[in-house]
């Protein structure tokens, strides 16, 4: 798993690449916990090059959102593959999350 | 012709996702299975594996988890058995999609699960021997390999 981070128009954007199984989980939530300490309210996780999901990694997503929505912050997610795509539908998450096809349209959606 | 069954065993003591999702990939590529199905397969092992892991044992001692994936007549039959506490899939709690996230009591309870129940078409769980037998079937025909919706 690869994590890249950059900021555009006051914008966190959190690149995942690779599998977000276990450990990946791990880093990702090390990750967001310290973007929400530092004060970010505004999180794009960009899934364009992520391959696997699984619901340890909705509940960082989630608790992201939970986080934020206090804070009146956003969390969108843009590029999901249509089978991860998937998962965020079963789970009910879809309706939770702004899922965006691109980065581009997020970030000028958000 | 491809060798339509796997079968290995992992332990609650390894990174257990780092060893069955290559056999999984390599055991789709073969087989020719599409991306949705393996990623299914992956996702159902996974959720299964680290519920054992994670609340199955009452001890720190090694214990063993045998997994066997068969196909057969384009439908994918995964077993899964372990010797951790009783289980049954059918008696865990249902995550509350109906409420709204920020009310939820068990906020992703049961999520894992709920995904399984999602990815397969049949589920049959016994409890034999001291033993949690777990069988989930799946149809791999492109029609039906999409979610129950």
């Amino acid at each position: 798993m690869g994590m890249i981070e950059t900021n555009e128009n006051g914008i966190t954007i959190l690149a995942v690449d690779g599998n977000l199984d276990a450990e990946g989980t791990q880093a990702m939530e090390v990750k967001v916990l310290g973007l929400l300490e530092s004060g970010e309210t505004c999180l794009l996780f960009d899934f364009a090059g992520l391959d696997y999901i699984n619901s340890s990694g909705l509940r960082v997503l989630v608790l992201a959102y939970q986080r934020l929505k206090k804070a009146s912050g956003k969390v969108a997610i843009c590029g999901v593959k249509d089978y991860i795509q998937e998962v965020f539908e079963v789970s009910g998450y879809d309706k939770i999350f702004s899922l965006y096809t691109t980065r581009e349209d997020a970030l000028s959606g958000m | 012709m491809a060798e339509n069954v796997i079968t290995f065993q992992l332990t609650n003591k390894m990174n257990c996702f780092k060893c069955f999702q290559p056999k999984v990939e390599e055991f789709g590529a073969v087989h020719s299975l599409p991306m949705k199905v393996i990623f299914h397969l992956t996702l159902c092992l996974d959720e299964l594996i680290t519920n054992i892991i994670d609340y199955g044992y009452a001890d720190y001692d090694e214990h063993p988890i045998d997994v066997t994936i068969t196909l057969l007549d384009e439908e994918l039959t995964i077993h899964l058995v372990d010797d951790a506490e009783p289980f049954n899939i059918f008696e865990a709690p249902e995550p509350e999609l109906d409420v709204p996230l920020e009310e939820r009591d068990r906020a992703i309870g049961g999520m894992g699960v709920h995904l399984v129940k999602n990815m397969v078409d049949h589920i049959d769980y016994k409890r034999e021997d001291n033993k949690n037998i777990l069988v989930l079937t799946k149809k791999i025909c492109e029609e039906c390999c999409s979610t129950k919706g």
